[in-house]
């Protein structure tokens, strides 16, 4: 009984100790076989700027037709929320642009400024790159965070101020 | 193999000691075993009842460890000795004429602080009755006053973004909004 | 089985700091071999637990009482049931079932994390196979349940009777999985750190998990609650007891954490404390542990005092240190943009909600070590009793039942003062009328008052949030209201769901102002005797004494009472009482007699009979008969908040097929980035 109890206990252990060293004795082992799920997402998760803007405008209209929100701050809150939307939508094309090397080309199809100023809205002179109330730099661009616009590290992969991804 | 013959073994007794509870009870008062009941309890007077005594005894803790008071502990389970050895000397007490402050205080007196469920409330002791309380009350004035600088800060600074409409947007890109509106659940 | 279980615990040990090692270092160095195995450790490590378990268990089914557990916890004639909960029952296996549930937690943990959250899977698996391996080398160095006695009993001295509940074998599990899960929020919350990521991306990666342990330490909570009203006979479920309290402040914390999150979610907000709030939960959680094994406060859940009391001290005091210094250094990155729109809006309401939620922690925490305190302070003992307790803790309670009600009525953002007296008509009359009615009927006691009329606010407003989202939605979408509600549960699981929570916490609170007014009377009845008790509804009770039994039944042998009830004059049933006392199966009795309770329970109040004992063998009993108004509200109030906390975490909340088209599309693109990226 003690033997049998000893060979299943030296059988654990070898096979532990070869499943645990797998990877290190065969780096090239099928990394993406054993690899996490893809789960089903869910919507909740994304927490992208975009999707968190247009939360917003769901939740805020919502708020309106329940009657806690005013329809006074209803606009307003629209107004900001919308904005930061297009913004966080446009740097998102921006960016898509910008990999194909087409980042100039539709830049002057805007009335006002390209992209506004998440503390301060649209810029009026059309082809801004900074805002003119705070110096912030607008828009997408290489180096800059998308969401708020401070300078990033060279490796960055989020910025180091508002976390938002820097994508790839 | 051994837990099967215990088992009939507990069938057969307790067959027999049912059959001989029910012969008990028909002729006497006794039951089959007392021993396994439990202490043999005294009858309940009118004292065990006693609103004031109960009173008395729901500050007093018990000494034998259960961190019950005294009137909770002699009533749970019957078969701890300390809280009705205490019990009888809160009754001898009052019987003495004793107030209710008075016989606490000779409970505090022999067994020390630890004797009262709650600390009197004086010296050291308000700082577990109020403590929390402050504590709280200060955080919640200093978070009142961050908050308030922090709309304060927002409402200086970007009126202007939040009146003007989004005057920017082309047609096709709200329409985009739109459609992405549309597909978020809610 | 000794041998192997031995075997497969040293296993587990190394593994386990293996796991630890390669994770780490890893993490760090970015090298994916070594993350790989880090990975596979966690898997090896839950295989070599099991086996102990089941090595255990094993033993256990076996009555092999040469090991010092099985003889110590056990007996031949403990009921089948029971052999499995013994695996918990005492010190050593309650180590073991800890450490195996915590493996695999880590193990899935490692299976369920999406793709996008990889970068903290080596860190996750460091942080808990090193938790792991804390627990291994408690139980190989200090309280090995595998250790044998010299010679082996004819019977084990049988498990405590108070454990012989079916409450017992589902308590310590439930809140066990609660207290354990809370390690994975944790170990992701360091994975952010150290591996600089501190985004939003953790706080996804986490939320389920903390919605599961929050949903488990509730379960947990309940049934320990409950277990302690139909066992320990004292006639009440809470007594703010040190293990209680130590299992309450998790909960708070992660209550507090479960509101917080949203603001960091909406509005980028909070990010340090949020952190804060995680790694305090579960270090509040190791605090907890240390109490129940050190015996340093006493209470009714001590384990015997042993040496394991200092390794979770010093435990805890290293986690802490580590935890809060690697928190501190990376503070820098965690900075926010603070924006606030308003000072009336959720946001602000939910600020003060975590206020609270942290102050009853602390306050909660403060009256369990205030005795400590006092002693080194004063050099004095004191108690510091339920009642204080109450004292403390009931009005800080009750304002945050309060903002439960006033939360909601405010839109995020802001509001306006037309809209918010629009919002708090109808829930504020409701909670005054409430008043009205029961100064009426001549409650004065303050505190059931204002719970049960604060509770009338809250409910109040959660039916009105949910009639006017209705209403919106069938002005909107043109559905039924019948069917807008359902909309409204599903499509947004979170906020409804949470609603529903919120009607749980109304029902507890007033089932607990129930018990400011229970009754009770103690009598002495001969068989055919009758005593009576007024209900506070005003019913009168005449319990009847009517005969004692005694006889064998299982692992013990019974004094049973009868006990005939007629509420004003009808009869309305009978209750059964018993004295147990144990025995092995030699029939030589194990422990003091116990008790077990009669209850009756309806919605308005429960009857509760305890059999205190025979007077001089004799048929004439000693009762205890008390009446526990709305206690059956406790268990509902807990069902409805359990289910409420399972509509918040059923996963795909509000998967419109827009949206999954959507975040797939998403998600493919994010792959092929990462592909490219390399």
């Amino acid at each position: 009984m003690e033997l049998l109890e000893l060979i299943a206990g030296l059988v654990l252990a070898t096979g532990a100790t070869y499943f645990v060293l797998l990877p290190i004795l065969r780096p090239s082992s099928n990394e993406s076989a054993s690899s996490t799920v893809d789960e089903g997402e869910d919507p909740d998760d994304d927490l992208s700027p975009q999707t968190v803007a247009l939360r917003a405008l769901k939740e805020i209209e919502f708020d309106r037709a329940t009657g806690k929100l005013s329809d006074a701050d209803y606009e307003s809150l629209k107004a900001k929320y919308t904005s930061e939307a297009l913004a966080a939508m446009r740097g998102e094309t921006g960016n898509g642009k910008r990999e194909t090397g087409h980042v100039t080309s539709d830049a002057t199809t805007f009335p006002v400024s390209r992209f506004p100023c998440p503390e301060h809205g649209v810029r009026p002179e059309s082809d801004a790159q900074f805002c003119s109330q705070c110096g912030r730099r607008l828009g997408a661009a290489p180096g800059y965070c998308v969401r708020c616009g401070s300078a990033l590290a060279d490796d960055a992969r989020y910025c180091n101020r508002c976390g938002t991804r820097v994508a790839a | 193999m051994n837990g099967h013959v215990t088992r009939r073994g507990f069938f057969v007794a307790a067959a027999a000691a049912v059959g001989a509870v029910l012969q008990d009870t028909t002729s006497a008062g006794r039951v089959y075993d007392p021993g396994r009941a439990g202490r043999a309890l005294p009858p309940v007077t009118a004292a065990d009842n006693d609103a004031a005594i109960q009173r008395i005894e729901k500050r007093i803790r018990c000494s034998c460890g259960c961190g019950l008071d005294v009137y909770t502990c002699r009533t749970t389970d019957f078969s701890c000795t300390y809280s009705p050895a205490m019990h009888k000397e809160v009754l001898r007490l009052a019987a003495t004429g004793k107030t209710a402050q008075q016989i606490t205080d000779e409970f505090v007196a022999q067994y020390g602080e630890q004797a009262l469920m709650s600390p009197p409330r004086r010296g050291f002791n308000l700082a577990g009755y109020f403590v929390p309380s402050v504590v709280v009350l200060i955080a919640g004035i200093f978070l009142f006053l961050r908050l308030r600088r922090l709309t304060r800060d927002v409402q200086v600074s970007s009126p202007t973004a939040e009146s003007a409409p989004p005057a920017n947007a082309s047609a096709a890109e709200l329409e985009r909004l739109r459609q992405e509106l549309d597909r978020l659940p809610g | 089985m000794t041998l192997l279980g031995h075997l497969s615990l040293w296993l587990a040990f190394l593994v386990g700091l293996w796991g630890a090692i390669t994770g780490f270092v890893g993490g760090a160095q970015g090298r994916a071999d070594l993350q790989q195995s880090a990975r596979h450790a966690t898997f090896a490590l839950f295989a070599a637990l099991v086996v102990a378990v089941v090595s255990l268990e094993v033993a256990i089914f076996r009555h092999d009482f040469s090991l010092e557990y099985v003889a110590a916890y056990t007996s031949r004639n403990l009921p089948t049931f029971y052999l499995w909960s013994a695996l918990y029952a005492g010190q050593k296996g309650s180590l073991l079932f800890w450490a195996t549930v915590l493996s695999l937690f880590a193990a899935l943990a490692q299976l369920l994390t999406s793709r996008r959250h990889r970068v903290y899977l080596p860190y996750v698996a460091a942080v808990t196979c090193l938790v792991a391996t804390f627990f291994i080398s408690v139980m190989l160095f200090a309280a090995n349940p595998f250790q044998r006695l010299a010679f082996a009993p004819l019977d084990g001295s049988g498990m405590n009777p108070q454990l012989q509940n079916p409450g017992m074998v589902f308590h310590p599990p439930m809140l066990y999985l609660g207290y354990i899960s809370i390690t994975i929020p944790f170990a992701f919350a360091i994975g952010a750190l150290l591996s600089k990521q501190l985004d939003t991306e953790w706080l996804t990666a986490i939320r389920k998990w903390t919605l599961v342990s929050w949903l488990f330490l509730s379960i947990g909570l309940l049934i320990g609650m409950w277990w302690a009203y139909v066992e320990l006979g004292w006639g009440g479920y809470w007594a703010w007891d040190p293990v209680e309290n130590a299992a309450l402040l998790p909960w708070l914390v992660m209550t507090a954490f479960l509101h917080s999150v949203m603001i960091q979610e909406k509005r980028g907000m909070l990010k340090k404390w949020n952190l804060g709030l995680i790694i305090g939960a579960w270090l509040l959680s190791i605090f907890g542990t240390f109490l129940t094994r050190s015996g340093v406060i006493a209470s009714v859940h001590s384990f015997t005092q042993s040496p394991v009391g200092y390794f979770f001290l010093a435990f805890l005091v290293l986690a802490a240190v580590a935890s809060f210094t690697l928190y501190v250094i990376r503070l820098p990155l965690l900075a926010t943009e603070a924006r606030l729109e308003s000072m009336v809006s959720r946001e602000a309401s939910f600020f003060f909600n975590n206020l609270l939620l942290i102050g009853l922690a602390f306050s909660v925490l403060w009256g369990t070590l205030f005795p400590i305190l006092t002693e080194w302070v004063r050099g004095v003992k004191i108690t510091y009793g339920p009642a204080t307790f109450n004292f403390v803790n009931i009005p800080l309670g009750l304002v945050l039942l309060l903002l439960t009600g006033i939360g909601p009525l405010i839109a995020w953002r802001r509001a306006s003062l037309p809209n918010l007296r629009r919002q708090f008509a109808v829930p504020v009359t409701s909670g005054v009328f409430m008043l009205l009615i029961l100064l009426v009927a001549g409650m004065r006691d303050l505190g059931p008052l204002l719970a049960i009329s604060i509770g009338a606010f809250v409910s109040a407003t959660v039916i009105q949030e949910f009639t006017r989202g209705a209403r919106a939605r069938h002005r909107q979408y043109g559905e039924p209201i019948a069917y807008a509600v359902v909309q409204l549960l599903t499509r947004n699981r979170r906020r409804y769901g949470g609603y529903i929570v919120h009607v749980g916490i109304v029902l507890l609170f007033v089932a607990f102002a129930g018990m400011a007014f229970k009754t009770e009377t103690q009598a002495t009845l001969r068989p055919g005797d009758s005593v009576t008790l007024k209900s506070p509804y005003g019913h009168m009770y005449t319990f009847t004494h009517v005969s004692v039994s005694q006889y064998n039944q299982l692992n013990r042998e019974i004094t049973a009472a009868l006990v005939d009830i007629r509420r004003d004059g009808k009869p309305i049933g009978r209750l059964r009482t018993e004295k147990r006392q144990h025995v092995d199966a030699l029939g030589r009795p194990t422990f003091e007699p116990s008790t077990a309770v009669g209850i009756r329970s309806d919605v308005r109040e429960d009857l509760y009979v305890v059999l205190g004992g025979l007077v001089n063998g004799t048929e004439e009993a000693v009762y205890r008969f008390t009446i526990n108004p709305l206690v059956w509200w406790v268990w509902f109030g807990g069902f409805v908040l359990v289910i409420g906390g399972l509509i918040v975490l059923w996963p795909g909340g509000g998967s419109a097929p827009g949206a999954r088209g959507r975040t797939q599309r998403a998600q493919a693109g994010y792959t092929v980035k990462l592909e490219a990226g390399r």
